[in-house]
């Protein structure tokens, strides 16, 4: 696999069952790059044990007086040169490759999870675990994956190294090779400690970057009202505790650098002491005492990636954990059972008899507006629930398109048939066109759907902000969750992505709720008018929707109780009164005093009712 | 492979201006030196120590190569017990200064990256309300983020490991003059390729990284977007589209890494063969100059092994060197900050009486398109005016002018008779008060939250204004009360209670001036017009300036103002305006059946 040759056209299907699996399968992936990556590695590391030959060699040649053989030493510096120079090169090549394309295939496999899982995602794991995958984790196996051909190369050639030393030279040599396995492990009972410490500080950095980014997401906030000496006092001693631990966290690597000092300090002193003995009673060149002296300095080079690979093994395995726990989720929904149907028809609730006649425009009003979004969402059928309270709701039979259970067809061919636009929907990145570009009837133009939803002054506002200058608002780039445009503008926008789609059914919960009444009273009509014969289901409390509505439905506590026009409703049903005018409890009791008509609704959990029932009791006395 | 030319796509180039200033060459340059003078004790200490480190460590090389000379010249007596006694005592100095070394570089480090941090902070806390509206808080996130991560790795490593890697290569090269000045020579052999190689890359290499950063954190960006909008995404059925979208981001990501490890592929043999040539040119000309009699043995010996040594300082400094330069980048988007214009207020100007008055006020967010025309209005004391009229008429902009947000183009907008574009934010925010759709909960106990508008307030008090925005309801249900962790992480608060707990603060904050821009439109319906009815018993007597949605908020004021087109068409109360029979009348008959 080559880095040009990416993305992957299909990433695979990863082993999950865990962590060091996953790194396993991650590996067995692309073993012809760790192959390849090893040997250059190999290549790399050999040419850097042959230059204290070549040192020893010119010392010695030297010594001997021989222009000859010095001018040989220096053929081979030469040699070995071009040989470390490729060799390293190569090694670093094929080592970030594989860095990359594991990288690459892992950020693929996420892409896929998410996009596979949609709303389900979020009811089981949270949003910032799964970014938190991408963004932090797959660097950490990246790195565990790059590291393992390089100390593989390494730890074979001090190996080889030490072997041939103690063949060149058995006296000196064996010293160096007994000496190599404590330089290789005597750092490695102290890096637990270090990683934890280095965890420590990484966390505390976490907070604070969080603790400063809250203080500058609510600056405004701040600004508006005061509490800034509050919020800078919290954020330094956050920082001061970063450093601190930072500072600690050095201390455990400060020591083990000293290790690593000593140690192979030690050995040089044995080696120059006792070499020096050998070499004054003439059973070694002074050439050769040379030669092992640089060999032991140089050897402190892949001794490092022992270290190396232990760490990036204790912060890869978690991370791969975690990577594991993702894309080890699936949906919970049921197996389709019926295939290639395309329903089409009254869209009917059997759990509460909610009734959406086809070609109609069908009103729903709730007293609690939870209720109205689990509602929305059951009539889009394969509703996550996810947590095992809502087992009662799990069970309840699916909701009929046309006498079709959505349960029971395909995830897809459910959301093509109906399209249920949540009470937050969000506007994703991208141009206007770009967001107006989703699958659809094709019926419906961008320019129509806009114009329903009253969308001129978010057109002339993009148009303004267009980068380009030169005016297109459908060309401007819409900034991160529309975050540039008010509440209203952005729900407008949302509103009009959902006509253009054009589904057999569309189902909005509350699309109008941040749009001002002016506004609001013409994007009723504008949908009313837009969805002329297609089934439309709106979730609202505003009687500006609700009378654009060719029939409204009363729910209350689960159950349908009343099926009128806005205006009849309005003078029959004290309870469709109360939640739609917002009366308050004087007006209500007023009302209720004329119309004769004893109840209000039944108190529920909510403070809001129970207050409003003493203080109309209050009113009364 | 030839060559690889840059991707023509380029994931750092902003897309739209950056809406906040980047500090130019002379700001960061003067930033740095204030910093380096306000550390200027720990970095000599630093380069102390490393040189004390460096000299132990040219002992052993020393050492060896007076004893190849004995070698080599016969002799017998190598005080070989000394010659290791003193090696023993230069390694225990190198082992205790190497230690020191890399604690006081990190030590260091971190004091810079915490001042750095912390000066940004203060600076942004005290940026002007208008400038903050206008340039949005997005920009700000991304540098306090983002940018200092990236500042983070460059603080703490960086600065240390190239102060140490430049006196240690010094160093090494001052011993090797001083063992044998011939052989210094041979290192300068090396310099031409080392120089023309990290030219060739240096001028590459930082915005080829910038890029490739960039690209990566698109990738990251996009998977959060996909995982944030994934009822949006499924009900769309755009699924297929993000991971599409999602490999595009990969592609692009992938080509700046593989131009960067192409830049990578030519420098790499560049340092290679700088070793190797300074090791050969030690050798072979020291050897040389030993059979011509010019230098001994051991100046050769030791001559080599110093060379040798060079590795590490040239690996270090080439090493650290990319990352300054890429955070250089960063380190200018955070001074930049410093750019900005402080509030221009003037401390001395204060209100005079609590009379709110627009006169003949125009204004626009862009040269020649005024959004306000003309708008004059009195708000007497005590007034609960409501603003109502459609999107984009200007209802929020005459809302920020009032709270002295921003200022009129022309005109003028007074508190009391004085200017309030003239007094400072922390002067405004005595007696004006601006409430909006933004509710951010910070990070922080329940506690905290509440008392960042009144500091020092008592738990009764905090407890009052939560009932007085019917919030004490929930908040006394909540295990540990005032206690409660909430925002970010926490205990997650409704958008509905965030509203509340927004105008508990106002109640804290006690302003005799409200504006309220869609305060309460999160709230269930019913819910906000009781709310609305408990707040205005606390704000008795107080001047509310509301900008409603909903008409039943312009029904409880005493004082309606239709805006239409950047003009005040309509203004009375309820009653006179329902009998007027204009805009509102007919809004009012529809809404209300």
């Amino acid at each position: 696999m080559q880095i040009r040759d990416l993305p992957y056209s299909d990433p695979g299907d990863p082993d999950v069952r865990s962590g060091p699996r996953f790194l396993f399968w991650l590996g067995r992936n692309q073993l012809g790059g760790q192959l390849k990556s090893l040997s250059w590695g190999l290549l790399h590391q050999l040419g850097i044990a042959g230059l204290p030959v070549t040192v020893g060699l010119a010392v010695q040649a030297v010594i001997d007086r021989s222009g000859g053989r010095l001018a040989l030493a220096g053929g081979l510096i030469v040699a070995l040169g071009v040989l470390i120079a490729v060799g390293d090169t190569m090694l670093h090549r094929t080592a970030v490759t594989n860095w990359i394309t594991a990288a690459a295939r892992v950020q693929q496999l996420l892409a896929r999870k998410t996009a596979e899982l949609g709303s389900a995602l979020t009811r089981r794991v949270a949003a910032g675990e799964v970014v938190a995958v991408s963004t932090g984790d797959v660097e950490k196996i990246g790195w565990f994956v790059e590291a393992l051909s390089r100390f593989a190369a390494a730890a074979t050639a001090l190996v080889v190294i030490s072997v041939g030393l103690a063949v060149y030279l058995p006296s000196l040599g064996l010293v160096v090779a007994l000496a190599m396995p404590v330089l290789a492990l005597a750092v490695l009972p102290l890096l637990p400690r270090a990683t934890r410490r280095a965890d420590e500080q990484r966390e505390k950095a976490g907070k604070a970057t969080e603790l400063a980014s809250d203080t500058v997401a609510g600056l405004r906030v701040l600004r508006g009202i005061g509490g800034e000496e509050l919020f800078l006092g919290r954020y330094r001693r956050a920082s001061q505790e970063v450093r601190r631990a930072a500072v600690r966290s050095a201390r455990m690597w400060a020591l083990i650098s000293a290790v690593q000092v000593l140690l192979p300090g030690l050995l040089l002193i044995s080696l120059v002491w006792y070499g020096a003995t050998l070499a004054r009673d003439g059973r070694i060149d002074v050439g050769q005492l040379v030669t092992v002296y640089s060999a032991a300095t140089l050897m402190l080079f892949p001794l490092r990636h022992f270290e190396e690979i232990a760490m990036a093994y204790s912060f890869s395995r978690p991370s791969a954990q975690r990577a594991v726990r993702v894309l080890s989720l699936h949906r919970s929904a049921q197996e389709a059972t019926v295939e290639g149907v395309t329903p089409t028809g009254d869209l009917y609730d059997p759990a509460t008899g909610l009734m959406a006649p086809r070609g109609q425009f069908t009103a729903v009003v709730c007293g609690d507006p939870d209720e109205a979004g689990r509602l929305a969402d059951r009539l889009g059928g394969h509703a996550e629930t996810g947590d095992e309270d809502d087992q009662a709701a799990a069970a309840a039979p699916s909701v009929l398109l046309g006498g079709v259970a959505l349960d029971e067809i395909p995830l897809d061919a459910a959301r093509a048939a109906v399209l249920v636009q949540d009470k937050d929907p969000v506007l994703l990145s991208g141009t206007l066109r770009e967001l107006l570009d989703v699958p659809s009837s094709g019926l419906v133009t961008a320019d129509a759907a806009l114009e329903a939803a009253q969308c001129a002054d978010v057109l002339s506002a993009l148009a303004q902000a267009s980068a380009d200058n030169d005016g297109d608002p459908m060309r401007t780039r819409i900034t991160e969750r529309g975050r540039s445009l008010s509440g209203g503008q952005r729900q407008r926008l949302a509103l009009a992505r959902s006509l253009v789609t054009d589904p057999e059914a569309l189902v909005l919960d509350e699309p109008t709720s941040a749009v001002d009444s002016h506004t609001e009273a013409r994007v009723a009509a504008g949908i009313a008018k837009l969805r002329q014969g297609r089934t439309t289901v709106a979730f609202a409390s505003s009687p500006l929707l609700l009378d654009a509505a060719d029939r409204v439905v009363l729910v209350h506590e689960g159950t349908v109780v009343a099926v009128e026009n806005h205006r009849d409703l309005l003078r029959t049903e004290p309870r469709y009164r109360a939640v739609v005018t917002r009366e308050t409890d004087d007006e209500a009791a007023a009302a209720n005093a004329v119309n004769g008509v004893g109840d209000v609704p039944a108190p529920k959990s909510d403070d809001v009712p129970a207050m409003k029932s003493i203080e109309e009791i209050e009113e009364r006395a | 492979m030839i060559g690889v030319a840059p991707p023509a796509y380029d994931p750092a180039a902003p897309e739209s201006a950056t809406t906040l200033p980047v500090g130019t060459p002379t700001t960061v340059r003067s930033y740095v030196r204030s910093l380096l003078r306000r550390h200027r004790r720990a970095f000599t200490v630093l380069i102390a120590v490393n040189a004390v480190a460096v000299v132990a460590s040219i002992t052993g090389p020393y050492l060896l190569g007076g004893l190849v000379e004995d070698l080599s010249d016969g002799v017998t007596d190598l005080h070989l017990e000394r010659t290791a006694a003193i090696f023993a005592v230069a390694l225990v100095i190198q082992v205790v200064f190497t230690r020191s070394m890399r604690l006081r570089g990190a030590m260091l480090g971190e004091e810079m990256l915490a001042d750095l941090r912390e000066d940004f902070l203060v600076r942004s806390v005290g940026l002007p309300p208008g400038v903050l509206e206008r340039a949005g808080t997005g920009d700000l996130l991304s540098r306090i983020t983002t940018d200092i991560d990236r500042l983070a790795n460059a603080m703490r490593e960086a600065v240390p490991q190239l102060a140490i890697g430049v006196v240690w290569a010094g160093l090494l090269l001052g011993a090797l003059t001083v063992t044998a000045p011939p052989l210094a020579l041979a290192v300068l052999i090396a310099l031409p390729v080392l120089i023309v190689g990290c030219r060739w890359y240096f001028r590459r290499a930082p915005s080829a990284y910038r890029s490739e950063a960039a690209g990566y954190a698109a990738v990251a960006a996009m998977l959060a977007e996909t995982v944030d909008a994934g009822r949006t995404v499924e009900a769309h059925r755009l699924g297929g589209r993000r991971v599409a979208l999602s490999d595009r981001r990969i592609e692009e990501w992938t080509a700046w890494e593989r131009y960067t490890l192409f830049l990578r592929s030519v420098l790499f043999p560049v340092i290679n063969a700088t070793y190797v040539t300074i090791l050969g040119a030690v050798l072979l000309l020291g050897g040389w100059f030993v059979l011509e009699g010019w230098l001994t043995v051991g100046q050769l010996t030791t001559g080599a092994l110093l060379a040798q040594m060079m590795v590490d300082p040239i690996g270090l400094i080439l090493r650290w060197y990319d990352e300054l330069q890429v955070a250089q980048v960063s380190l200018a988007r955070l001074v930049g900050v410093r750019d900005i214009e402080p509030d221009a207020g003037d401390a001395e100007v204060g209100p005079d009486g609590r009379d709110v008055r627009a006169d003949e006020v125009r204004f626009g967010y862009r040269e020649g398109v005024d959004v306000l025309h003309q708008v004059s209005l009195d708000v007497a004391p005590g007034t609960r005016l409501a603003l109502v009229g459609p999107s984009g008429a200007g209802k929020s902009t005459l809302g920020r002018l009032l709270a002295g947000i921003y200022a009129p183009r022309t005109g003028e907008v007074t508190l009391g008779g004085a200017e309030l574009s003239r007094m400072t934010a922390e002067r405004v925010r005595e007696h004006v008060a601006l409430v909006n759709q933004e509710h951010h909960v910070f990070v922080g106990s329940l506690r905290d939250n509440l008392r960042l508008a009144r500091e020092g307030a008592e738990d009764a008090e905090l407890w009052a204004s939560l009932a007085a925005v019917d919030a004490d309801g929930w908040a006394k249900a909540l295990e540990k009360g005032l206690d409660t962790e909430v925002g970010s992480g926490g205990f997650a608060l409704t958008p509905a209670q965030a509203q509340q707990i927004a105008l508990a603060r106002l109640v804290l904050a006690d302003p005799h001036t409200l504006v309220l821009d869609e305060a309460t439109s999160l709230l269930d319906p019913r819910a906000a017009r009781h709310l609305e009815r408990s707040l205005a018993r606390v704000l008795e007597g107080r001047t509310v300036v509301a900008i409603a949605h909903r008409l039943h908020t312009a029904h409880d004021a005493d004082v309606i103002a239709v805006v239409e087109d950047g003009r005040i068409s309509e203004l009375g109360s309820h009653d006179e305006l329902v009998a007027a029979g204009g805009a509102y009348a007919s809004l009012w008959r529809s809404w209300h059946g």
